[in-house]
């Protein structure tokens, strides 16, 4: 894991998306807020698009305050889903193909290690950091908004039942689908460029949906975003399933120069 | 490096007599890349405690066999692949913890050399303290105790073909393969680890599969070696044995004292000669037959020249591996593939 996070091709993913995602999209939002109140007239039409049972009752809430919290709950929720999703398909294309550029690899095909055993450890070793770092986001995006938010909300009002049902069953279920393929595309690709690159464009496009979805469910209930997580769960389970049977560490020497 | 100096070897024969059977029994192992024939019908017999040379050019097909024989990477076509008794197609697992390797490959950099030794021995079944002390022992019998906390980023190129080795052997195999192990090593500890190969063949029943290009040492070391060349086996037994069949000449070197005023042509003129050279330091004697030598020997001495030796110069295994290299193939074709 130490050799994985010394490289800096993780630097865009691990430290600038998280930078823009996680503390400048909100900052900048509610410092502007706070600060030209009347820049929510702007954000009339897009506000009428949530339901009223969206927002909770909240004793004098202003459009501000309204608009504070649908962006904080709601609108930031799909932007946020891109953390995990970037940093796993980074860490988990640089498992195999890492070290496939590191030369480290073929040392470790000729240990012991069942072929099972290497690719669940691949997958484990990018899920792990991804989980941790996600939820070392949340905690951030958490204190951000809830220090630029309250005084323009009125109350404590994040993090809501939906964000922690997204974060504790959505964010890992999600991740795991990513690493796991990206990991397979990993042990086939001749380095970790190739790995991120057919890995990206073979994730984003997927993640990008459910990301732009994720706002929707957010609103419409808590059970349906667990509901969601099961069914990528399931698919979780059925694709580690057929790898732990397919993976063979003969196909990836093939691979190797 | 002190690499002698590791202490009683571990006898590793098993209750169930498994030292009987050859270390490696290889038949009709094949293995192509898309068009390419890395590897053509290659039949090899290794035997327990024996210290073997795979020799061969660039591209021969050394590294394709090191990985097939570890179950690394299938045959395309193969009748046998038995390895330490067991049928690699079948039952790789149970060679796998049994066998170390030392290909060229490379460490994990941002390790300290001790952790890169003890993450090996965990990778082979090795609890965290047996591990630990293990590549204390190592880094030891290496030379690197003091250098065992450093990463292995600041090593010198010969300090890591060391703690390579030394990963090789972190789990006490029982079969070792070494590529090209003295690489980077000075004279003196390419020295110490032959001397080490040596003793733990013989003593603890070690069996070594060693590719190299440093032929004198594989000489002094192998007790039996074999060509490979454009995927093929083109000569296998002990050094001297194919070197003798690859160059099947009698030669016999003759150094007259200094300032005698012995000439070729009195070597000439005795029974049995085919051609004389002239040598750095004397004469090379190239008989008919191998018959020819004692009367070869007795005409010499009967010469009225004072002499500091009359000796066999047997083929060396460099001139036979350039004969049967170079009779395969033009230096041309000889390439990495």
């Amino acid at each position: 894991m130490r050799e994985t996070f010394s490289t800096a091709q993780l630097v865009v993913p691990l430290i600038i998306v998280p930078l823009v995602v996680v503390v400048g999209y909100p900052s900048l939002f509610l410092l502007a807020l706070r600060l030209t109140p009347g820049s929510v007239e702007g954000l009339q039409g897009f506000l009428s698009g949530f339901p009223d049972s969206a927002i909770p009752a909240i004793a004098h809430l202003t459009s501000a305050g309204r608009a504070a919290y649908v962006a904080v709950v709601y609108l930031f929720a799909g932007f946020f889903l891109l953390v995990p999703v970037m940093v796993s398909t980074v860490v988990a294309a640089n498992s195999f193909a890492g070290e496939k550029e590191r030369r480290t690899l073929e040392g470790l095909l000729y240990t012991p290690v069942s072929d099972s055993e290497l690719v669940v450890g691949k997958i484990s070793a990018a899920f792990v950091p991804t989980i941790v770092f996600t939820w070392g986001c949340f905690a951030v995006y958490t204190a951000i908004v809830d220090l630029l938010g309250i005084p323009v909300v009125g109350q404590l009002f994040f993090p809501t039942a939906s964000w922690w049902v997204l974060m504790l069953l959505l964010v890992p279920a999600v991740s795991l689908l990513v690493i796991s393929i990206v990991v397979l595309i990993s042990a086939k690709a001749r380095g970790f460029q190739e790995a991120n690159a057919i890995g990206g464009s073979v994730i984003l496009p997927v993640i990008g949906l459910v990301a732009a979805q994720a706002s929707g469910l957010m609103v419409l209930s808590s059970e349906l975003i667990a509901a969601t997580a099961l069914l990528f769960a399931l698919v979780d389970a059925a694709l580690l399933y057929l790898i732990v049977r397919v993976f063979k560490r003969s196909r990836i020497v093939s691979y190797l120069p | 490096m002190g690499i002698p100096d590791e202490g009683a070897v571990e006898d590793v024969t098993d209750a169930r007599g498994e030292m009987d059977g050859p270390a490696i029994e290889v038949g009709g192992l094949s293995r192509s890349f898309g068009p390419l024939v890395a590897l053509d019908s290659v039949d090899l017999t290794i035997a327990r405690g024996a210290v073997f040379g795979l020799l061969g050019p660039n591209g021969a097909g050394k590294t394709t066999t090191v990985r097939i024989l570890n179950g690394v990477l299938d045959p395309t076509s193969v009748t046998k692949l038995e390895v330490l008794g067991h049928d690699l197609r079948l039952e790789a697992e149970a060679v796998r913890p049994q066998v170390g390797v030392q290909t060229d490959t490379n460490l994990y950099e941002r390790l300290s050399a001790r952790e890169n030794l003890a993450s090996f021995g965990r990778l082979y079944g090795m609890d965290t303290p047996s591990s630990r002390s293990r590549a204390d022992e190592l880094l030891e019998m290496f030379g690197l105790t003091g250098r065992g906390g450093e990463r292995v980023e600041r090593f010198s190129k010969g300090m890591k073909q060391k703690l390579l080795i030394a990963r090789a052997l972190v789990a006490h195999p029982r079969l070792v393969y070494l590529d090209e192990p003295t690489a980077g090593l000075d004279p003196e500890a390419s020295h110490e680890l032959m001397t080490y190969i040596t003793r733990v063949s013989r003593e603890a029943h070690t069996t070594f599969f060693i590719t190299s290009h440093r032929l004198d040492e594989m000489e002094g070391v192998c007790t039996g070696v074999a060509v490979l060349d454009g995927g093929r086996i083109r000569a296998a037994g002990p050094p001297e044995q194919v070197a003798r069949a690859a160059i099947p000449r009698v030669r016999v070197r003759v150094t007259p004292a200094a300032g005698s005023p012995m000439t070729a042509a009195d070597l000439s003129a005795l029974p049995g000669v085919k051609d004389v050279m002239g040598i750095d330091g004397g004469f090379a004697a190239d008989l008919v037959e191998e018959g020819a030598v004692p009367s070869f020997v007795r005409g010499v001495v009967a010469l009225p020249f004072d002499l500091l030796g009359v000796a066999e110069e047997p083929p060396t295994l460099q001139e036979a591996y350039l004969a049967l290299v170079g009779n395969h193939r033009a230096p041309a074709e000889r390439q990495a593939v």
